[in-house]
């Protein structure tokens, strides 16, 4: 049996809601950024699947882009975590509010 | 050395010493003082060089100053016969002047000051005799305005001559913006503000006069000369040092009105002559009258000169520009003689100016004294002396041309004879009347010779035989017109027999009614209720003082009050108001936890979805 495109779909919209209550529910800068990593992977599981259905590359070759993109943001957004953590001692973002006024 | 350059260094001069004394030598007075009169002194040669170079010929030297656009203002010299005539007084009269100072002034603390002023006022003066258009004669009519200001506030710490160096300034403002709406008017209708060209405009088509013009640049005449109806900043700016009274409030500055007149004399339609006139008779009489209610010898002098400017006025608005030069250029000579000998009493008396406080002083200073009482003769129009001639002329013009102003201008000098022979009689005949008065002693010498100068100035100033031919040509043409006119010798014979009965009689009452060295004034004994009206002036500095108080003060409160609470509170604040509220309510949006942001996000998001989709 061959799985429809629809159940891709599915998987990737499933998977894009979680990660977006992720980043609108947590308080964990941390758990936050996971979310949003979670969210970029149902993005390109939605691609792959548009690709492979259309029977091009285009998708494939965005694909590449944002597991580069990703990979690059990761690098940088745990430094800038670390780096938090280590000026204010904690990464709970309903302590990080200096922005206000 | 060409006339021109000869005028540079004229001009010049006194502006280069104004800049050192100011920079260098405010400290160092003796320098200071050597600087300025050196300066004069450089005036005066090369002043005569100039007229003497030049001949009877007219120089006229101009160039562009500055240009925007088609608008070209040049700056440039414009010496004929009547600007030779008037530099040579100033010259002179300045020069004496100046050398009087060094005496009078010799204890002054601030003597650098007073001598950066001399000169910068010299500068100025000089400007606008030379000048040959009508901005740059505004150019130096605000800059003698700004150094009569300096000099009647010299004695700063006195309010007397800061109040009366202020309203000498402000009530100057009033007639100049006549003037400068004057200046504007005449280059919009003549295209040029340049004297000899708009003269030649005027000549070639004299329909080109206006009425509007010339009345607009007589408001300049007005403020400066000191005539009706601004005539109340000239008795108050006595509050400055007396020889600055004698150089700027009766020989130069008030004269330099007169002056720009009779330099833009062919601008001038038959009424607004009759205006000037009028104005000029009143004030003759009523200076006149005026002089009478005062005890400050520097004040009657004061009324006199307004009297004095009153009967140029009246020269110039009869249409005789020359005689009303003649007139200025001797009531200079006289009046200047008059505020120096003033001065040299003054100072002989330790700064007393109260004549009731004198008396006796022409045994105490002879000649001080005597030479004073030549002035007296020369401004009351003796036979012979200087003010016989030009009075005489005036009288005649007057007579030949309205009689009535004849009657008015003759009243008008019994009244001058019989207030200068009060202050003489009662000053300087007699005992002392006050401890100063008794020791005085006659001047330095630095202050004498200007006096002994200007005495033989104001005998023989009035020769217009000896005058030598480039200058003056004006004030002879006009007396050739008047000599030519019918029944002038009747006329001539009656003014001389009238104004020489007039002198006669004001200076014999006045002798047996005030009496020699009185210590009181017997007007104000035996008619207290004429002496204080006459003490009043008209309340002309009353009801100037009530216009500003309580009309234009007010007025200016209501623009305040609209300033402030409409155009500051309403417009300026209000609208920085609803932008501070802006703020405020966007503020309260950031409240720094990144969920608020994100909720944001999603509704910007939501909202673009909805525009894309069509939705909204």
């Amino acid at each position: 049996m061959t799985v429809g495109l629809n159940a891709f779909i599915l998987l990737a919209g499933l998977l894009f809601a979680i990660g977006m209550l992720g980043v609108i529910l947590r308080k964990n800068t941390l758990v936050i950024y996971m979310s949003l990593e979670l969210m970029l992977n149902a993005v390109i599981i939605a691609l792959v699947a548009f690709s492979r259905y259309n029977g091009t590359m285009d998708g494939n070759l965005f694909v590449f882009f944002i597991i580069t993109v990703a990979a690059a943001e990761v690098a940088l957004g745990l430094a800038i975590i670390v780096a938090l953590f280590r000026l204010r001692q904690t990464v709970m973002v309903d302590q990080l509010t200096s922005l206000s006024r | 050395m060409t006339a021109t350059q000869s005028l540079l260094v004229v001009l010049f001069a006194p502006l280069l010493s104004a800049v050192l004394i100011a920079f260098f030598c405010r400290t160092r007075h003796g320098l200071a003082s050597a600087i300025s009169v050196a300066a004069a002194a450089a005036i005066f040669i090369f002043s005569i060089l100039a007229v003497s170079v030049s001949g009877i010929d007219t120089v006229h030297a101009s160039s562009a100053w500055l240009q925007f656009g088609d608008f070209e203002i040049n700056k440039g010299f414009f010496f004929d016969g009547v600007s030779k005539t008037m530099l040579v007084m100033v010259a002179s009269v300045g020069f004496l002047i100046h050398v009087f100072s060094l005496g009078y002034m010799a204890k002054d603390p601030a003597r650098g000051r007073y001598y950066a002023g001399l000169s910068i006022f010299m500068f100025s003066m000089l400007g606008i005799v030379l000048a040959d258009n009508l901005i740059m004669i505004f150019v130096f009519w605000e800059l003698v305005g700004f150094s009569s200001y300096m000099l009647i506030g010299h004695y700063m710490s006195k309010d007397i001559a800061a109040a009366a160096a202020k309203k000498a300034f402000i009530v100057n403002r009033i007639g100049d913006l006549g003037f400068v709406v004057g200046i504007a008017y005449a280059y919009w209708h003549f295209g040029t503000t340049d004297l000899e060209v708009m003269g030649q405009i005027v000549g070639a088509n004299s329909d080109m006069i206006h009425a509007g013009i010339a009345a607009l640049l007589m408001c300049g005449f007005i403020g400066k000369s000191a005539q009706f109806p601004l005539h109340v900043w000239l008795p108050d700016a006595m509050a400055g040092p007396t020889p600055v009274s004698a150089l700027i409030h009766a020989a130069t500055m008030v004269a330099a009105g007169g002056y720009f007149l009779i330099r833009i004399f062919y601008l001038f339609p038959p009424e607004v002559l009759s205006v000037i006139a009028w104005l000029g008779v009143f004030g003759a009489v009523y200076a006149g009258f005026c002089a009478y209610a005062r005890t400050d010898i520097k004040q009657i002098l004061a009324y006199s000169t307004l009297s004095q400017l009153g009967y140029i006025g009246a020269a110039f608005g009869l249409g005789y520009p020359g005689i009303a030069l003649f007139h200025l250029i001797t009531h200079a000579f006289f009046k200047a003689l008059l505020f120096l000998g003033a001065g040299s009493v003054i100072h002989g008396c330790h700064h007393e100016q109260d004549i009731f406080k004198m008396g006796g002083l022409l045994k105490k200073m002879p000649i001080t004294g005597i030479t004073f009482f030549i002035g007296i003769l020369a401004l009351c129009g003796v036979y012979g002396l200087s003010g016989f001639y030009s009075k005489d002329a005036i009288l005649i013009a007057a007579g030949l041309g309205d009689p009535s102003i004849a009657i008015l201008l003759t009243f008008g000098a019994l009244l001058t004879a019989g207030y200068m022979g009060r202050l003489f009689w009662v000053a300087f005949l007699g005992q002392p009347n006050s401890e100063a008065a008794s020791h005085a002693k006659e001047s330095p010498l630095t202050m004498v010779v200007p006096l002994i100068v200007l005495a033989v100035l104001s005998v023989a100033g009035g020769w217009l035989g000896y005058w030598p031919e480039q200058l003056g040509g004006i004030i002879k043409s006009d007396k050739h017109i008047l000599h030519a006119m019918e029944g002038y010798d009747a006329m001539h014979t009656k003014i001389i027999i009238l104004g020489t009965a007039a002198w006669v009689i004001g200076l014999a009452i006045s002798f047996f009614f005030y009496g020699a060295g009185a210590k009181e004034d017997r007007l104000a004994k035996k008619a207290a209720p004429i002496y204080g009206f006459l003490r009043s002036r008209l309340w002309f500095d009353e009801i100037y003082g009530f216009y500003v108080e309580k009309v234009q003060q007010r007025f200016a409160l209501f623009l305040s009050f609209i300033d402030v609470f409409v155009i500051k509170g309403i417009l300026v604040r209000g609208s920085a108001g609803i932008v501070g509220l802006v703020g405020i309510c966007s503020r309260s949006l950031h409240d720094g936890n990144l969920h608020t942001y994100v909720y944001w996000f999603l509704a910007g998001v939501i909202l673009l979805w909805a525009a894309a989709s069509g939705l909204l």
